[in-house]
């Protein structure tokens, strides 16, 4: 229910005599649109921070709330989808921005059935196999992880589900005002003494006066920038594919639920198989950039295959398939051949799933080893196939620091750009979006003025480190195996073995990946659980030890030798002890 | 001429000060009419323009801001929850606190208000209030930077206007305001005390301008080797996080002067005293009431001692205390 308002030109009233001579009258305002929050961009993590905000009933009641994007949101609240296509832009929803959902009310608008939870990870290295099963039964600690009887470490669904779910909900509550199809042209700082406002001039001629302008647009945020705020980071040599895979049932007669994420580490990048139902999945496949292109022009059915053999072929088979992909030949059959001669060579059993050719010709009956990987798909949604750059990036500050960039806070991609392999960008925006709602409810019932950098610190305290860590491990992940160098594999193959032994250490690192889902809902700090603080250490541990042994074995390699060897293994061993 | 400064370290909290207590002074220590030391008034004048610096010369007291609102929050929905004769009032009372309407139709006076930052805060909350300062330029600043807010303004309210607050400053001293008929539900006095001349003269004005039934708070800092450490040797003379001559350390008052100020009629028009009853030294909960305030440093922020923590309001403090209707 968005409401439009016309800029209205308000006229000064003068006080009449009832004041006396020394008191002080403030003097009136220009025509500007007067506004306590506007949020510049209006996707899941501006929508996330708006609806978060309107929960909180001393916020609604006193203070108004403006959202500006350049997209068409119609397009967005009338989503329509056929039950049998899916959009490629999917996030894991961990269970911590789940219960965030759910306390800001818009869970209830999610379509469910086009939510899906993950049960199980399978996480393996692509040069040694070794491997490590995350289970929702292992979640000890989650409380509120059940849905409809099923335990979940996450749930997958389309963003625009999530988009549409906090779009019913704001118009369900109806205290902010959406301004779409409009884009903002400029955003320049009131000269005025004592310090100006924000003011954003938006593409329809209005400017909007604001007490805090958050910026929830976006890698390239326009906010930042006029904020001020420095961000550091660098592009990964790396593009992310995704598309909407579909594949029979996951084994065949047995109906077994498609609730297994698959996620295999490649040197060239983590190749991810992400279900959405019982016969379509997501891929996020991050790889070369010339592969990525060589794919996107190609018939899907080369993705097919390729991905297929992604999550089947040993590695060297992938880094052959990989420069076949780029020569002249490329053409479906001669890749279907080029990867039958590499499982034969391979040896690999034709009746075993590790065949891409023969799973789907067996009549009911999977191949015993058939849950270690994804099933054969078999084609994908025409129009799916996308690709997109992976960065990493911080920004300095989470709020504007100097006199120009006062009264702006930072949630979401304008804030943080995340390598895709641990599936936390959706979430990482959505606990910014909680953190800062929280903050500002703390100020309104202090009446503190929203916009004062004193108001706001608490959020920057609040997801500043916690966002770094996940940022940090996940780029420490993506270094680690990117690597074929033999005893960085041995080493990190071992950790991963190490950190499958370790029940406590998995735990932590599910986690991160799945999120914890203890946080109940109560704006005030104090309130707030801290049990996924106290996870997070964990979890950085068991990413230490990885990157300890990455560190080390780059010395082996080095020619050290077999003392850092012995050395690595006394540490190793001594870790699994502990 | 809220006086700034407000000890900055007050994290260390030591239990066990030395306890020696002495009547408030009576009279004014300069040949001076009013409470106002003109010292301190021109102190406060060159800093003025520092005040709504969030990382300058008041950042401690920016911090310390949403602490002393919650105190005084707290402590009048309290007593707003005591005098309720009914169910009735108590839902209007939750209603106005959910809705971030606290203080909502309480006339406030805020006594030395500075740059406004308390008085802000008040007024959001829904109090008409006032701000009062002998510093001319506190009012001129305070003034500023509330015309920079629609809440503040006197625009007409329409659909694109902000809720209009009340708030109003004033160049004048509390003696100034006794003159005057209005008297107030709720006067605040923060970080004032320990740089008035005559404080209990001041404290008689404030104390004066309060409707019975109605709330005096102040905040200030104890007189003990502690404040000294932190206030003076600390956060001015080593550390300059606030400017040097802020702090006077023989101005400081003690929490338990001050109950004993109260426990005598405050003024002879007064036929009893507002704390009429102590136990153990302390008053009680519905009289009176000294919270300490502490500053942790590692968090970077104040906190609201818990009620009765050993040794917490051996430096900063706040203090309640309530008019009775009949005195």
């Amino acid at each position: 229910m968005p409401c439009r308002l016309t800029p209205l030109i308000r006229r000064a009233v003068l006080s009449k005599g009832r004041h006396r001579q020394s008191r002080r009258l403030f003097a009136t305002h220009s025509n500007n649109d007067e506004w306590d929050i506007v949020i510049v961009g209006g996707g899941p993590n501006g929508l996330a921070l708006a609806s978060a905000l309107v929960a909180s009933q001393p916020i609604r009641e006193s203070l108004r709330i403006a959202l500006v994007e350049a997209a068409d949101l119609d397009k967005v609240r009338q989503w329509t989808p056929d039950s049998d296509t899916y959009s490629n832009r999917v996030s894991s929803i961990t269970n911590a921005s789940k219960d965030f959902m759910q306390k800001i009310g818009c869970w209830t608008h999610v379509d469910r059935h086009r939510t899906n939870p993950i049960a199980e990870m399978q996480v393996w290295d692509g040069v040694s196999d070794s491997r490590i099963t995350f289970s929702a039964s292992d979640m000890k600690h989650q409380v509120n992880a059940e849905i409809d009887g099923v335990k979940a470490i996450a749930h997958m669904t389309e963003n625009l589900n999530i988009q549409c779910g906090l779009l019913r909900n704001l118009a369900e509550r109806g205290a902010v005002s959406i301004i779409d199809k409009v884009k903002v042209s400029q955003i320049v700082r009131e000269q005025k003494e004592g310090g100006g406002w924000p003011l954003v001039h938006t593409s329809d001629g209005r400017v909007l006066r604001t007490r805090l302008l958050v910026g929830a647009d976006g890698f390239n945020s326009p906010v930042r920038a006029y904020a001020g705020i420095e961000s550091f980071g660098w592009s990964y040599d790396t593009r992310a594919i995704v598309a909407t895979l579909f594949h029979p049932p996951r084994g065949l007669g047995l109906h077994v639920p498609n609730t297994t994420a698959y996620q295999r580490f490649l040197p060239t990048g983590p190749i991810a198989f992400l279900p959405l139902t019982s016969t379509a999945s997501s891929l996020v496949w991050s790889t070369k950039p010339d592969l990525a292109e060589a794919i996107s022009k190609s018939d899907p059915a080369v993705l097919a295959t390729m991905v297929n053999a992604a999550f089947r072929l040993p590695e060297i088979s992938m880094r052959h398939l990989h420069h076949f992909l780029l020569g002249e030949t490329a053409t479906i059959d001669a890749l279907l051949e080029e990867v039958r001669w590499r499982e034969r060579s391979h040896d690999i059993d034709p009746h075993s799933a590790y065949s891409t050719f023969t799973s789907t010709s067996q009549d009911g009956i999977p191949p015993g080893d058939y849950d270690s990987i994804p099933p054969i798909v078999t084609s994908i949604q025409p129009g799916s196939i996308a690709s997109f750059p992976i960065r990493f990036n911080h920004a300095e500050s989470y709020i504007g620091e100097s006199d120009e960039g006062a009264r702006t806070a930072l949630i979401g991609d304008a804030a943080h750009t995340i390598h895709p392999l641990a599936g936390q960008g959706l979430n990482m925006g959505l606990a910014d979006a909680d953190a800062l709602a929280a903050c500002v409810h703390n100020a309104v019932v202090l009446g503190n003025d929203i916009g004062s950098r004193t108001a706001l610190i608490p959020y920057a305290r609040a997801r500043y480190f916690e966002n770094h860590k996940l940022l940090a491990a996940t780029d420490k992940l993506h270094k680690l195996y990117s690597t074929t160098l033999g005893p960085v594999v041995w080493a990190r193959s071992v950790g991963l073995e190490v950190v499958n032994e370790l029940d406590s250490v998995k735990e932590a690192l599910m986690m991160s990946a799945g999120g914890n889902s203890s946080s109940s809902y109560d704006p005030s700090p104090a309130n707030r659980s801290n049990a996924g603080d106290s996870l997070w250490p964990m979890a950085a541990r068991g990413v230490e030890v990885l990157s300890g042994t990455f560190d080390t074995a780059k010395l082996v390699g080095k020619g050290l030798g077999g003392l850092a060897a012995s050395n690595v293994t006394k540490l190793l061993s001594s870790y699994a002890k502990r | 001429m809220r006086l700034q400064g407000t000890s900055k370290h007050c994290a260390l909290v030591i239990a066990g000060v030395r306890r020696s207590r002495r009547p408030l002074p009576q009279h004014p220590r300069h040949s001076s009419t009013s409470t106002i030391n003109a010292d301190e008034i021109s102190h406060f004048s060159r800093l003025s323009s520092q005040w709504w610096d969030e990382r300058g010369e008041f950042a401690l007291l920016h911090k310390m801001n949403p602490v002393r609102v919650q105190f005084v929050r707290g402590k009048l929905l309290e007593a707003a929850r005591d005098d309720a004769v009914s169910g009735h009032e108590e839902l209007e009372i939750e209603r106005n606190d959910n809705a971030g309407r606290t203080l909502d139709g309480l006339d406030v006076l805020d006594v030395g208000c500075g740059g406004g930052l308390l008085s802000e805060s008040l007024s959001r909350l829904g109090a008409r209030t006032v701000g009062v300062d002998a510093s001319a330029s506190n009012i001129a600043i305070a003034s500023m930077h509330a015309s920079l807010d629609p809440w503040f303004s006197n625009a007409t309210p329409s659909s694109s206007t902000p809720q209009r607050k009340y708030l109003e400053y004033r160049h004048a001293s509390a003696e100034d305001l006794v003159q005057e008929p209005k008297r107030f539900d709720v006067v605040c006095s923060m970080e004032v005390l320990e740089h008035v001349d005559n404080p209990a003269g001041f404290l008689r004005s404030c104390a004066e301008l309060v409707k019975p039934g109605g709330h005096l708070f102040l905040s200030t800092i104890s007189r003990t080797p502690l404040s000294y450490l932190l206030t003076i040797f600390a956060a001015e003379q080593a550390l300059r996080l606030v400017a040097p001559g802020t702090h006077t350390y023989n101005k400081f008052v003690k929490p338990s002067e001050l109950v004993d100020f109260f426990c005598k009629p405050v003024s002879s028009s007064e036929s009893k005293p507002w704390i009429t009853r102590l136990y153990d030294g302390s008053p009680t909960r519905r009289e009176a009431e000294v919270r300490g305030i502490v500053y942790v440093p590692w968090k970077g922020e104040w906190m609201l001692a818990p009620r009765g923590a050993p040794g917490a309001t051996a430096c900063n403090y706040l203090f309640w205390v309530r008019k009775p209707l009949d005195c």
